[in-house]
């Protein structure tokens, strides 16, 4: 099946004071109907960067120095800005982290998210909202129409959000860490209800998050980002069963949640994630690698592999662990 | 041996608003807990469970409303001072806890001269102490928005040993940190435990964090304690089905282990309106007629643990079921 939204070939870099601080490097994506992707990785390495290009909302500031973004084939850049904005939205919405900066203080949910419809084509009926509210798993949905989002917890927002985004019938679904903000039970019950809908909604889901665990429930395929790269990417099984970059075996092994206790130490990845305005010559991430040679030293590595990738000079000839 | 740190049936309330209205809303119900030395103890539980105002109260931060804290053998009535000097507190935010217009050095020399000790020569007393947590002399001279989160984590943990307290407080110690960071975060917890015998009182919703440096857990639920004990056996086999529930609702970092249904429907209960018999019965996958009715006791289950349920003991020959529900 062919791709639903595609990235393809993606450099953007960001203007700093004397310089330029490359945060996408030629990153190639896509995500098919039916599918949800997970984008993993560290603070830094280019997630939100990501996401934000995916529904065209990238900050002042950040140039596309090259590549494409495809909705079912169509490149958004060469679009005009109404055409673009017709598509955030209604082809590709967006749930953020914390919810309550999503909402406006001062009006009811009711409002907002009739409002929000309205400003996206038509403006839906309260009652069509109130169904997608319980559709979401919000109790007693035509009072919650009635509230201020300070008198909802974030895990009701949370929903809220959500809900506000189906109510658009979107082909994508991009939740930028979704369940960060939440307590471990809101967590569970906001993956619940993502795997529930993915089952009844006839789009594909992009999750970006941190947090290898909601990877791990949620998402078919998954791509590791790090320093602005794509270093791997492979079917949900695969990369937690069978990494094949350092990096990201070196990410799963130091995750608390996985670590038998006991031991008392977990393993830690030495080092930093190098400076994204003087990138290194080689791979980006040879400083830290185990397994770095004078080749990765000196000379960027190649995506390898067939049926995954992975960015390294070395994935085809070590051997599992 | 005495405890460094004893609760003795601890309550908060707060003042309810409202004009002319005495009422109070009770937050911390009867906690009691101890923390021996060179012990870790976790307090878990979710967000409005209590877990930080039972921090704030240890440190004299609000005011009790009953019960007593006992800091090394002596209650503390007033005389903060004495606490304060050897017990020290990680804040969750690493970065705000620092006052932006301070260097590195003088901040976590700070308590030094909060507490009026003699301090000869503080640049080499900074320097010793951003050594114990691994951090470069250099870092001394830089501002907190200089700083990585791993590094202001680790200015706030040199800051907090400072005056080599028997006690370390730690809200959320790993959030909002990246996985390979909260690594080093725990391993110098584990170190600086072992090098110097620091008892630590953990407060967090990570349960990944909570296997990893408690000796002992206690669950809170409501302001009420409702599972205590041991942290391998709790997770081996939760008494309380809270506790169950929490560790089922954990996201598994394995897609083969995916879980098929829910572990806990529902919210916490607002404090406004705590359900009557046991507070848990609104969410319990096991609720029975009892339950909505008769407020159960935190009573011993065996292993040195403590439940706050009517059926626990007859759920420990049942371990292993998952206390799961399906979610509406």
């Amino acid at each position: 099946m062919s791709a639903l939204l595609s990235v393809e070939n993606l450099s953007v870099s960001y203007r700093i004071p004397g310089g330029r601080l490359r945060a996408l490097r030629d990153v190639t994506l896509s995500v098919r109907r039916g599918e949800v992707l997970g984008i993993v990785g560290e603070s830094g390495c280019g997630k939100s960067t990501l996401a934000a290009a995916m529904i065209g909302l990238l900050p002042q500031g950040a140039t596309v120095e090259g590549g494409a973004i495809r909705l079912e084939g169509e490149d958004m850049r060469h679009l005009s800005p109404d055409r673009q904005r017709g598509i955030r939205g209604r082809s590709v919405a967006m749930v953020f982290q914390d919810p309550m900066t999503a909402f406006n203080p001062v009006l009811t949910i009711g409002r907002q998210v009739a409002d929000f419809t309205g400003a996206h084509g038509q403006r839906l009926p309260q009652a069509e909202i109130a169904a997608m509210l319980e559709r979401v798993g919000i109790p007693d949905p035509a009072r919650c129409l009635g509230r201020y989002p300070h008198e909802l917890s974030g895990g009701m927002r949370q929903r809220v959000a959500i809900a506000a985004a189906l109510l658009m019938r979107p082909d994508v679904l991009i939740a930028d860490e979704p369940t960060t903000a939440l307590d471990v039970t809101m967590e569970a019950q906001i993956i619940h209800l993502l795997r529930a809908l993915r089952a009844d909604f006839d789009g594909a889901i992009v999750i970006v998050t941190h947090h290898l665990g909601v990877i791990a429930e949620l998402c078919d395929r998954v791509a590791v980002m790090y320093a602005g790269e794509v270093v791997e990417e492979a079917a949900v099984d695969d990369l937690f069963h069978d990494p094949r970059h350092p990096y990201s075996r070196a990410l799963l092994a130091c995750d608390p949640a996985v670590v038998i206790p006991g031991t008392g130490h977990l393993p830690t990845i030495g080092g930093r994630v190098p400076d994204l305005s003087v990138l290194p010559a080689g791979c980006a991430f040879a400083a830290r690698c185990p397994l770095a040679d004078a080749l990765c030293r000196t000379s960027p590595p190649r995506v390898a592999g067939q049926g995954r990738s992975v960015l390294c000079h070395r994935a085809a000839t070590q051997v599992a662990p | 041996m005495t405890a460094v740190l004893d609760l003795r049936a601890l309550s908060v309330d707060l003042p309810l608003g409202g004009f002319l209205t005495r009422a109070r809303l009770p937050i911390l119900c009867d906690v009691s807990l101890s923390v021996g030395r060179g012990e870790s103890v976790a307090l878990v539980g979710e967000s409005g469970s209590g877990k930080t105002t039972l921090a704030r109260a240890v440190m004299g931060l609000t005011p009790i409303s009953g019960g007593s804290v006992f800091f090394e053998g002596q209650r503390v009535d007033g005389d903060l001072a004495r606490l304060r000097r050897n017990a020290a507190m990680m804040f969750q935010d690493a970065t705000a806890s620092l006052s932006p217009r301070l260097t590195v050095g003088y901040l976590v020399t700070e308590p030094f001269r909060i507490h009026g000790l003699p301090l000869p020569d503080p640049a080499a007393t900074a320097r010793d102490l951003l050594a114990r947590v691994g951090l470069p002399p250099a870092i001394a001279r830089r501002y907190p928005h200089e700083l990585s989160g791993g590094q202001a984590r680790r200015v706030g943990v040199a800051r907090a040993l400072a005056l080599d307290p028997r006690l370390v407080v730690a809200d959320e110690p790993t959030a909002g940190l990246d996985v390979s960071v909260q690594a080093e975060v725990l391993n110098l917890m584990h170190d600086l435990r072992a090098g110097m015998g620091l008892a630590y009182l953990v407060i967090t919703h990570n349960l990944a964090l909570v296997r990893h440096v408690a000796d002992r857990v206690v669950v809170l639920y409501l302001g009420r304690v409702v599972e205590e004990g041991p942290t391998a056996r709790i997770f081996a086999a939760p008494a309380h089905p809270y506790t169950a529930s929490l560790i089922a609702a954990e996201p598994k970092p394995d897609p083969r282990r995916r879980r098929a249904d829910l572990a806990i429907r529902g919210e916490v209960p607002s404090v406004l309106r705590r359900p009557a018999g046991c507070e848990f019965h609104t969410r319990c996958p096991l609720v029975r007629d009892l339950c909505r009715s008769t407020p159960p006791d935190l009573v011993p289950v065996g292993d040195g643990r403590q439940a706050r349920c009517h059926f626990a003991d007859q759920r420990q020959d049942k371990q292993g079921e998952r206390h799961a529900v399906d979610h509406r």
